[in-house]
């Protein structure tokens, strides 16, 4: 090979990996960014069979946390292709085979996720409707709560005492409370209402 | 909810108390425990072990434990994969055990009718095939597992091979499949099924135990009876058994043909599959721990007594060595106490730290057929079977 075929090669391969650097996701700015509903995620999604520790300790590459995901859907995840996306996106960038042992673990803290979608502050009260929540229990709720909202690892909804009280039941769905994961950046206000309603017909 | 004031005054320390101890966890209702898993963080200081994973409960006994030979049963080291199963299923007056498959006559045990056959105790190491997982290079996925995955119990049972006799093991047979009570929150992941040979189950040494360390079987540890296969990894030693079936083939289902599996060669790709044919995982390697001092721990100049274990599967430890550079030079400790097949073995040496400074304490162990503990293990997807040389820092300060 001569010397200026030589050049124009090495030339090549610095464009080519500027390039490469500049379209690559810096791991820091995209773990800040996907947090809160990456951690929303993985307690909304994951914490139904085990708790986020599991997943947490992990230091994987992408390809591994992608099969790994893959699996958890195989067995039964509730997990949307996009949200799928999200979540993976987030667990390599801050749990990849380089990070450091102790990345401070999951904020469980109340409100720190982003809700889904930044509705407008409801104009008039959202109305649930019940016919939309029995799709939303089946895939958020009824691994814990049970067939029916009957009762299982979690409490029986079904003609709970708290259905009645309107702001806590919100409240305790969105924020979470103790084992119970936090919704807030899984559900929409509009499909707490329609579980809310649904659950009234139990 | 009713139950979780009641939950938040039980102090974590009597919740493993009461799971780990005497048999009494029955009265505990697993939907409970669910519930207070979950809600326990990793506590180093609070309770006996490490917390791996919360729910289900996964956790390791720290390694200055395992000065005593046998490790006591509220400081063994729990690895579940769905929990504990329901008082329903397992309480004294519902348990049964089936026996079926390819035997003669199909059976079915109560505890009182299986304590029929000649008890049986044996001393054994019981380790999980993830313990050192933590130490894989590229890591793989899984608990991350560093020493203490282990422990050395007394179990008291009766042969599986009687039970087996007793049913009449029909000539086709090759495999024993075990399956326990306990069941995933979701129905849809793959239930904890495992088999062993023929052979492994008809060993006079394979027991189904309801006793360790002399009392009941802990809940958290399989109560009221479980597998144990002395020299095998742990994933063999099935908890809370309710059937078992005798077979032609291995049992089918992710835990047995997926999980606990390692490539037949070796392999360094990290592509989370292999296409590799893979082995069920069975022997422990020989392997050696070093249990006192602590690692980081500080040490006055002089003779300094550095204490530890060693096990090797189905034989015995022949030498554990020492080394304070690396691996370049060894020098023989002493084998103490108890000498018997499946147990550990414990060992000492006296070194003798002259100079003031840090220092790694290098441990490995070989066993009577010639095989020696590897400075590292090979890696395989999954992590299992680490066996690397143990390893504790140490500052030698001067005397005063
Ligand atoms: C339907 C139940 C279920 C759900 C939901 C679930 N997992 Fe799992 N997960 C399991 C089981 C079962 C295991 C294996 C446990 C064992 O080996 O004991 C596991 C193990 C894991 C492991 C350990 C590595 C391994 O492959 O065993 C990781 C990491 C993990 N899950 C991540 C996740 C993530 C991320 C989510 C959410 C997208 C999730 N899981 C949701 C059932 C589930
Ligand atoms: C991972 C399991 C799990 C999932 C999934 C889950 N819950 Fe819960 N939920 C619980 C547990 C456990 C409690 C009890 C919390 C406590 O003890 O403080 C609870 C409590 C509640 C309560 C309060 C009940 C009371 O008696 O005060 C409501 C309301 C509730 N959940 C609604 C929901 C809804 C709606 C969904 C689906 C969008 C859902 N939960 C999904 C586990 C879960």
């Amino acid at each position: 090979m001569n010397r200026s075929r030589v050049i124009v090669v090495q030339i090549g391969l610095l464009v080519f990996s500027a390039v490469m650097a500049f379209s690559q996701e810096d791991p820091e700015s995209v773990s800040a960014m996907l947090g809160p509903r990456g951690e929303g995620l993985i307690i909304a999604r994951c914490a139904v069979c085990h708790s986020a520790d599991l997943i947490t300790q992990q230091r994987l590459s992408r390809t591994r946390w992608e099969a790994t995901i893959e699996k958890m859907k195989h067995w039964g995840a509730e997990i949307s292709d996009q949200e799928a996306d999200l979540l993976i996106r987030y667990l390599s960038a801050r749990y990849h085979p380089n990070a450091p042992a102790n990345v401070p673990p999951l904020s469980h803290e109340i409100g720190k996720s982003e809700p889904l979608k930044q509705e407008p502050q409801a104009q008039r009260p959202v109305i649930g409707v019940a016919a939309r929540g029995a799709g939303v229990f089946e895939h958020n709720c009824q691994a814990c709560h049970g067939g029916g909202a009957m009762g299982g690892m979690g409490p029986r909804l079904a003609k709970n005492p708290i259905l009645k009280l309107d702001v806590l039941f919100r409240e305790t769905v969105l924020y979470g409370r103790g084992p119970m994961p936090a919704w807030s950046s899984v559900l929409s206000e509009q499909d707490i209402a329609d579980v809310h309603e649904w659950l009234l017909t139990r | 909810m009713k139950g979780s004031g009641e939950l938040a005054k039980f102090s974590r320390r009597r919740w493993l108390k009461t799971l780990l101890g005497f048999g009494a966890g029955l009265a505990m209702h697993p939907a409970k425990f669910l519930a207070w898993a979950a809600d326990m963080t990793p506590a180093r200081d609070e309770s006996t072990l490490t917390v791996r994973v919360s729910r289900p409960f996964d956790a390791e006994t720290p390694v200055r434990a395992f000065t005593s030979f046998l490790t006591p049963n509220d400081h063994f080291f729990v690895r579940s994969h769905f929990g504990p199963p329901s008082a329903e299923t397992i309480g004294e007056s519902q348990w049964t055990l089936h026996v079926g498959g390819a035997v003669e006559r199909s059976n079915e045990f109560t505890m009182e009718s299986l304590k029929q056959f000649e008890p049986v105790t044996i001393t054994a190491v019981l380790q999980c095939s993830g313990n050192g997982r933590a130490y894989h290079r590229p890591k793989a996925p899984g608990v991350q597992w560093e020493r203490g995955a282990v422990g050395n119990a007394q179990w008291t049972g009766v042969r599986l091979r009687d039970v087996l006799q007793a049913a009449g093991v029909r000539a086709e047979a090759r495999h024993v499949m075990f399956q326990g009570a306990d069941r995933p929150v979701v129905a849809t992941v793959p239930l904890f099924v495992r088999s062993i040979p023929l052979e492994k189950a008809l060993h006079p040494d394979t027991l189904l135990a309801y006793e360790m360390n002399g009392r009941p079987l802990p809940l958290l540890h399989g109560a009221p009876l479980r597998v144990i296969t002395p020299g095998w990894m742990a994933e063999s030693c099935i908890k809370w058994l309710t059937h078992i079936e005798v077979r032609e083939d291995e049992a089918s289902g992710y835990f047995m043909q997926t999980a606990y599996r390692v490539p037949v060669k070796s392999e360094q790709k990290d592509t989370g599959r292999t296409d590799n044919a893979t082995a069920p995982v069975e022997v422990m390697p020989v392997k050696s721990l070093i249990s006192s001092p602590e690692d980081g721990q500080a040490v006055m100049a002089g003779g300094v007594r550095i204490k530890g274990v060693a096990w090797a599967g189905e034989t015995r430890i022949a030498k554990v060595e020492i080394s304070i550079d690396e691996g370049n030079t060894w020098q023989t400790a002493q084998l103490v106490g108890d000498d018997r097949l499946y147990a550990w073995r414990q060992w000492q040496f006296l070194w003798q730290a002259t100079v003031q400074g840090t220092f790694a304490i290098v441990c490995r162990a070989t066993d009577e057929r010639g095989h020696v503990q590897p400075a590292a293990t090979s890696w395989n997807p999954s992590g299992f079977l680490w066996n690397g040389w143990d390893r504790v820092t140490v500052r030698v300060h001067p005397h005063e």
